[in-house]
């Protein structure tokens, strides 16, 4: 197993080159010049050339690559072309509030959705399966942005139980970190819901017809128990696959969530680089989150060996 | 009554449950703070390095200037205490207010505010035609320089005192020093706020307090000029970026100050309890539809004119900002409504005629010209509403009168990057892009940097005309406003005539703020300065 591991890691390295090459490559070769934006709408053809000499953008293609790629074999991702900060300190001061945001969601949603997954699996065919699957289907086709919305005039305007957007860091205290992350994380765990609620019924529903279950019922086991122990531990390896795709999505729904909520996170950073063409950001972002899909995929597989001991590596 | 551990325990918690909104209104007691989402992020810290409008702000809030305009647009001194002109008009002699000081507490000196005019005239359209007749900046003593110029310039105050960027901030000499290319790193002023740098979280959130060593001036705060009197402890700008967002903080009390709140939300937040919507830039904003002068088609004059009857500002602004409440049409290329706002030659743009009739006259034009229906390219920004919907009205009224239009897509940054391009159409050039200016900049014909015709060193579209050239010269030697309008009316009618760019009308973008909280917000166009205003709830 661990030379298993190793090896994965390893395997990292040619995938994170792969995707530095491309990030660079879509970002010089898409139309949009960092330093006209940064210059501003007075500014003269001279300021602007001078600007871009400033940040090296007039040097070679090949030579810019070169000097990237240096920086981040030595651990730097480089400097922002607008507020000249690290990268690095950067995505730190924005770490916090995606992590947050990220295991909130996934922890309501994962919740929630095995519940009702497995109840509508036991339930299947009655008024509560059809309910949980409309609801699946309602989840899959409400975008995000409508959702958080809804949450915020239902729950911040009209009740006023929680705050509109902005985030608290933990540090200032559990409840106020996590009264400005319910709502976010309700509009973002709706989708995952959907998702993993339906793939936990089709797989509870395989193994609620196997032989072993039959048997444990005819020996008198308690249904919670059988839904638990026997069917739901061995309906887990599709289960923690989709979560571990939805992990991978999130990273995309987190970018909007935090649009509509005002959170500082890592999504906002990217996409605001991006708007203005600051390329140090969204390369050393890309380079990040391939290590962090990277990784999750590697925490998956493993996972696998514990749910199900025929798995081995 | 018994008393047990259960009834002990029953009790506190009852006399924590009614102390507790004791607490919290202790808590919610005003804080001297001000929370506000301006229309972007504060991504340049340095105010003359980028001409972005933000980076102004964020300049307005920890520099000062020596002179400011005030609510009627004239120079009035801040820095300054004394000001003379030399009978000649060649020298100009600044003498400091006593006691002004830095954020670090050193004395601010006449050296400082010479390094740092010099460094703002590097960048600043303005600055650039003053130092063309500038000889010498010597520094006097501590608190007296001089500005001595080869000829009379009547625009020498209003220079220094304007609020189109880049405003001519003052730095410390060592900061000023840095190349006007380069970014500074340190953020030294002697203006009413101190930037507090560990709290700054770009794209998130700004902080600013208050400066305790600003002595503000005694006249009463008007415009950026007058007595900068500060009643706040802190201003936290919120960068939000989602206008809906926005409004919902702003009705639920989370922020203070919403900055541009879009149009079709303003019934909405007008509802809202203790919300109140105001207009403060009376002068609002000026569309801009730039024509490429260097290529075909609009190389000729007359196809030019085509397009300037063809292009409809009404069109426009019903598309782009629907309430007709907030937008104006206008036959000034100096902003309606400014002491520069005079109309001679609007007449060539129709204005009263029906739209078929231009239309007419736009394709006889056209045909005059010689026009063989070649693309004509406008750029597209998809992600800003006003830009899109832009494009979209231009494009559909230059193909009602028979042009061969090609929209160009993509957002913002590759329309900022394309417009620079001169080359031809076909090689990545351009023939019409839309943006737009601030109402204040555009009243002057030196300030804003677009009205220039100095052909490929002038802004993108690039214009040459001579006489325009030297009526611009004209209207900033000019001694009086009287003079210069006069100036302007000529300026004016010939702009109309060699169609330097298609003015789109003016629209005005109210802010809303709370009204059951704050109260002596000033209306300043293009700034947003916090002294003066106050908590009082």
């Amino acid at each position: 197993m661990i030379a298993y591991v190793i090896r994965r890691l390893l395997a990292t390295i040619p995938v994170m080159a792969i995707v530095g090459v491309f990030v660079f490559l879509l970002l010089h070769l898409a139309p949009g010049d960092p330093a006209a934006i940064i210059a501003g709408d007075n500014a003269t053809e001279e300021n602007i050339a001078a600007i871009r000499t400033r940040l090296g953008l007039d040097r070679p293609l090949i030579e810019q690559f070169g000097s990237w790629v240096w920086a981040i074999a030595h651990g730097d991702l480089g400097v922002s072309m607008f507020s000249n900060l690290p990268v690095t300190t950067l995505v730190l001061q924005r770490a916090q509030p995606t992590i947050s945001l990220t295991v909130t969601t996934l922890l309501v949603a994962v919740t929630i959705a095995i519940t009702i997954g497995v109840l509508a699996a036991w339930k299947a065919g009655t008024l509560v399966d059809r309910v949980v699957m409309g609801f699946a289907v309602l989840g899959f086709s409400v975008p995000v942005f409508v959702v958080g919305y809804l949450l915020v005039y239902v729950f911040a305007l009209q009740l006023r139980w929680l705050p509109v957007q902005g985030y608290v860091p933990i540090e200032q205290g559990l409840w106020p970190w996590a009264r400005n992350l319910i709502l976010p994380s309700l509009a973002l765990g709706l989708a995952y819901v959907a998702l993993i609620a339906r793939i936990t019924r089709a797989s509870m529903l395989e193994v609620l017809a196997e032989d072993y279950i039959r048997t444990a019922h005819a020996k008198g086991v308690a249904t919670v128990p059988v839904l638990l122990r026997h069917a739901l531990k061995n309906a887990a390896v599709p289960i923690v696959t989709v979560i571990g795709i939805g992990v991978a999505l999130l990273i995309s729904g987190v970018v909007i969530t935090e649009s509509v909520f005002n959170i500082p996170g890592v999504g906002r950073l990217v996409v605001d680089a991006i708007a203005r063409r600051d390329y140090p950001i969204i390369q050393g972002v890309m380079i990040l989150f391939a290590g962090v899909y990277v990784l999750v995929n590697l925490c998956v597989d493993i996972v696998y060996t514990f749910l199900d001991p025929r798995i081995r590596y | 009554m018994d008393t047990n551990r259960r009834t002990v325990l029953k009790a506190g918690a009852a006399a924590a449950a009614m102390g507790a909104p004791h607490v919290a209104r202790a808590q919610t007691k005003p804080a001297r703070q001000v929370r506000f989402v301006p229309h972007g992020d504060l991504r340049v810290l340095d105010p003359i390095w980028t001409t972005a409008n933000m980076s102004a702000y964020h300049g307005a809030m920890i520099y000062d200037t020596l002179f400011g305009v005030d609510v009627n647009m004239r120079p009035q001194p801040q820095m300054v205490q004394t000001h003379t002109v030399s009978d000649n008009r060649l020298t100009h002699t600044f003498v400091l207010r006593d006691g002004l000081k830095w954020h670090d507490g050193t004395p601010v000196t006449a050296r400082d505010c010479v390094a740092s005019i010099r460094r703002w005239q590097a960048k600043d359209g303005a600055g650039q035609h003053l130092f063309e007749r500038v000889t010498d900046t010597p520094v006097v003593d501590d608190r007296t320089f001089r500005i001595v110029l080869k000829e009379p310039y009547g625009l020498v105050l209003d220079a220094l005192a304007k609020t189109s960027t880049p405003l001519c901030f003052m730095m410390k000499a060592e900061i000023a020093a840095t190349d006007p290319g380069t970014q500074i790193t340190k953020h030294i002023g002697s203006g009413p706020f101190r930037f507090v740098e560990g709290e700054y979280r770009p794209g998130s959130r700004v902080v600013y307090e208050r400066n305790p060593d600003y002595v503000p001036r005694g006249e009463p705060a008007s415009g950026i000029a007058g007595g900068k009197r500060v009643l706040l402890d802190r201003v936290v700008w919120d960068i939000i970026p989602d206008a809906q967002t926005a409004a919902s903080a702003l009705m639920s009390g989370e922020i203070e100050f919403f900055e541009v709140p879009p149009i079709d939300i303003l019934p909405a937040l007008g509802a809202a309890p203790g919300v109140k919507i105001e207009v403060f830039n009376q002068l609002g904003n000026v569309g801009y539809c730039r024509l490429n002068h260097l290529h075909p088609p609009f190389n000729n004059v007359l196809a030019r004119r085509a397009a300037q009857l063809a292009i409809s500002q009404e069109d426009f602004l019903r598309a782009a900002i629907g309430n007709a409440q907030y937008y104006k049409t206008c036959g000034s290329n100096f902003t309606c409504g400014s002491p520069m706002g005079v109309e001679d030659g609007a007449e060539v743009l129709m204005m009263g005629a029906p739209m078929a009739q231009r239309q007419a006259r736009a394709r006889q034009l056209l045909k005059e010209a010689g026009y063989n229906n070649e693309p004509i390219v406008v750029l597209h920004a998809t992600d800003i509403h006003i830009m899109n919907q832009a494009a979209l009205v231009i494009a559909q009224n230059l193909r009602q009168v028979g042009m061969n239009v090609q929209l160009a897509a993509s957002d913002w940054g590759g329309v900022v990057t394309r417009r620079s391009n001169q080359n031809p159409p076909a090689q990545g050039g351009w023939n019409v892009f839309f943006t737009w200016g601030g109402g204040n900049a555009t009243s002057s014909p030196i300030n804003l940097f677009g009205h220039a015709a100095t052909g490929r060193k002038a802004w993108f579209g690039w214009p040459e005309n001579a006489r325009h050239e030297q009526l611009r010269n004209e209207w900033a030697a000019a001694a009086d406003v009287a003079a210069r309008r006069k100036v302007a009316q000529a300026m004016n009618r010939n702009m109309l005539e060699y169609v330097h760019d298609v003015k789109l009308g003016q629209w005005v973008a109210p802010v809303a703020y709370r009204s059951d909280r704050i109260r002596g917000l000033l209306p300043v166009p293009e700034v947003v300065p916090f002294w003066n205003v106050e908590r009082f709830a």
